[in-house]
C-alpha cells in the first residue's frame, strides 16, 4: 500500500501540472470572451514537442544540453518532497522546507546558466532579469514558509501539513499575512502576471521565455513541463501548508481519495485566482517589481513578528 | 463569543486598513472601508447578542446604514463625479511605508503599551491588534496626499477606536454611540463638500497643493 502511495506521490506532479496550465489558459480565454483551447492542450503540446527534432547551437556547452534534464529532475524531486494529498508520508530526507527552497533555487540557477550559455542577447537579459527577481523572491519565500514552521515548531513540510488548521488558532492573522506574501512569491517564481507574461515573446517584457528561446523539440518540452511542475508545486505548497483541509492523515484509501479530490479543488481555486489576476491587471514595469516583492517580504516579516509576540 | 472568531473579525479589519496603504485606486479603498465598517457592525452585533440590549441593536442598525451603506455611497459618487479613479501619491514610497507599518505593528504589540493592551488580559491579543489598526490608520492620514484617502483614514481611525473600546470593555451608553455616529454622518457631509471644493479649486485632490493658498 505504501509503495503504491509513494508511486502516486511521485507521478502526481508531472501528471497533473499541464492540466493546471490548461485550466488557467481556459479561464483567461473565457474571461476574454473566447472559446479557447481545451484544458488538455498542454498535454498535446508536450507530446508534439517530444516527437520533434531539435536544433542546438554549435556554441552551446554541456550546460545547455543538460539543463532541461536537471531542471525537470529538480521539479520531480520536489514533487516527491512536499505534502500533496497525504501528510503521513514522513519524508525526512528531502521533505525539509530549506531543502525544497534550495532545490528550487538549483533549478533556477541552471535555467539562468542555460539562458546565457548560447551567448544570445535575449538569453543574457532573460537570465539577468530572472536572477534579479529570484534573488528577491527567495528571501520572501523562506520568510513566508518560516511562519508556518514557527507556528508548528518544525521545518518538515509533512509535519506542518499534518498539524492542522493554523487559521482556527491564535495565528489566524499571521497565517493570512504569510499566505499573501507567499502568493506574491508564487506569481514571481512561476513567471505569471504582474511579474512576467508567459504568452509573450516581446523583448521588452519577457523574462522566462527569453531564457528558453534557444530550445526546441524534446528539451523545450521538458522546459515547458518543468515550468508547469513548478507552478503545481507552488500551488500545492500554498494550499497544503496554509490551508491543510482534507489532507489524508492515515493510510486509508477513503482518506487518500478525499485528499486527492480536495487537493484538486484547492489547486483549481488557485488556478482560477491566477487566471482572473492575469485577465484583470497589466504587467508591471520591471523596476516596480522589487516593490511588490518587498511588500511580500514585509508581510511575512510582520507575520513572523506577530507569531513571536504571541508565543512570548 | 468565541475569542478566535473575534480575532478573525479583527484580523480582517486590520488587513482592510493595511490594504488602504497599498490601494492605488480609490474604488478599492472605499470598498475596503465598507468591509471594515461591516466588521465593526458585526462586532457590535456580537455585543448585542451577549447583552440583549435593544438600544445596542438600534446602534448596530444605524452603524450599518451610515458606515456600511451611506458613507461608501457618498465617496463613490464623489469618485464618479470627478473621475477620481486613482489616488494621489504618498509622501513615503511603498517599501518605506510598509517598513513603517511593520514598525507600528511591532510597537503596538511591544511591552511599551502593555498597560493599555493588558486592560483585560484575556483580550491582550485583540487589544494589541486594535492598537496596531489605530496606528496604521493614523499613518494613512499622515502619509497620503489626497483628501479622499485622508477622509477614509479618519473614518478608519474612528473604526479602530471603536474596536479598541469594545475589547477594552469601555462600556459606552447607546445614546453616546448614537451621538458619535450622528457626528460622523455630519462630518461626512461636510468632508464631501470640502473635498469637492478642493477639487474645483485645484483640479486634483492633492492636499500638498494647498500651500499655494498663502499667496
Amino acid at each position: 500500500m505504501m509503495i503504491f502511495i509513494w508511486i502516486l506521490q511521485l507521478i502526481c506532479v508531472p501528471a497533473l501540472s499541464p492540466l493546471c496550465m490548461g485550466i488557467i489558459k481556459k479561464i483567461k480565454a473565457k474571461l476574454q470572451n473566447r472559446v479557447g483551447a481545451s484544458i488538455f492542450q498542454p498535454y498535446k503540446d508536450i507530446w508534439k514537442l517530444l516527437h520533434k527534432d531539435e536544433v542546438i547551437s554549435t556554441d552551446a556547452s554541456w550546460v545547455f544540453r543538460f539543463a532541461p534534464f536537471i531542471i525537470f529532475a529538480t521539479t520531480i524531486v520536489i514533487g516527491a518532497s512536499i505534502p500533496l494529498f497525504a501528510s503521513f508520508l514522513k519524508n525526512t530526507l528531502t521533505g525539509d522546507l530549506l531543502v525544497v527552497v534550495y532545490t528550487l533555487a538549483l533549478g533556477t540557477f541552471f535555467l539562468a546558466l542555460a539562458g546565457m550559455d548560447t551567448g544570445s542577447a535575449f538569453g543574457g537579459f532573460g537570465s539577468s532579469r530572472e536572477m534579479t527577481i529570484s534573488a528577491l523572491a527567495e528571501g520572501c519565500l523562506i520568510l513566508a514558509l518560516f511562519t508556518t514552521a514557527l507556528s508548528i515548531g518544525t521545518t518538515n513540510l509533512f509535519v506542518i501539513s499534518n498539524a492542522g488548521m493554523l487559521l482556527s488558532t491564535q495565528f489566524f492573522l499571521s497565517t493570512i499575512l504569510a499566505f499573501i506574501g507567499f502568493f506574491i512569491v508564487l506569481l514571481a517564481e512561476t513567471g505569471r502576471f504582474p511579474f512576467d507574461n508567459p504568452a509573450t515573446h516581446l523583448e521588452l517584457t519577457m523574462i522566462h521565455e527569453a531564457m528558453i528561446l534557444e530550445y526546441s523539440g524534446k528539451r523545450l518540452a521538458l522546459m515547458e513541463w518543468a515550468v508547469a511542475n513548478k507552478f503545481f508545486i507552488f500551488a500545492t505548497l500554498g494550499a497544503n501548508l496554509f490551508f491543510p483541509y482534507g489532507i489524508a492523515h492515515s493510510v486509508d484509501t477513503h482518506a487518500i481519495v478525499i485528499g486527492i479530490i480536495v487537493l484538486l479543488i484547492k489547486i483549481f481555486i488557485l488556478c482560477a485566482i491566477v487566471g482572473i489576476i492575469e485577465s484583470t491587471m497589466a504587467k508591471f514595469r520591471f523596476f516596480r517589481l522589487p516593490d511588490l516583492l518587498i511588500t511580500s517580504l514585509i508581510l511575512s516579516a510582520l507575520a513572523i513578528g506577530l507569531i513571536q509576540m504571541q508565543i512570548l | 463569543m468565541n475569542i478566535f472568531f473575534l480575532q478573525f473579525l479583527l484580523g480582517i479589519l486590520f488587513l482592510s486598513i493595511f490594504y488602504l496603504h497599498l490601494a492605488k485606486k480609490n474604488f478599492g479603498a472605499v470598498i475596503a472601508y465598507s468591509i471594515q465598517s461591516l466588521i465593526i457592525t458585526l462586532i457590535l452585533l456580537t455585543s448585542f447578542l451577549e447583552t440583549n440590549s435593544f438600544f445596542l441593536l438600534f446602534v448596530v442598525l444605524v452603524t450599518l446604514v451610515i458606515k456600511v451603506i451611506l458613507a461608501p455611497i457618498f465617496f463613490l459618487r464623489l469618485i464618479q463625479r470627478h473621475k477620481l479613479t486613482f489616488s494621489v501619491s504618498t509622501y513615503l514610497n511603498l517599501p518605506l511605508t510598509l517598513i513603517v507599518l511593520a514598525g507600528f505593528t511591532a510597537i503596538a504589540h511591544s511591552q511599551k503599551f502593555l498597560s493599555l493592551t493588558n486592560i483585560i488580559p484575556v483580550h491582550h491579543a485583540l487589544l494589541s491588534l486594535a492598537l496596531s489598526a489605530f496606528f496604521v490608520s493614523l499613518f494613512l492620514i499622515i502619509n497620503r496626499k489626497d483628501a479622499l484617502s485622508q477622509a477614509i483614514g479618519i473614518l478608519s481611525l474612528e473604526n479602530s477606536i471603536v474596536a479598541f473600546a469594545i475589547f477594552a470593555g469601555l462600556e459606552q451608553s447607546p445614546m453616546l454611540q448614537f451621538g458619535i455616529i450622528f457626528d460622523i454622518f455630519i462630518w461626512l457631509v461636510i468632508a464631501t463638500v470640502f473635498i469637492s471644493m478642493i477639487y474645483r479649486h485645484f483640479g486634483s485632490l492633492d492636499t500638498s497643493s494647498m500651500k499655494h493658498l498663502k499667496d
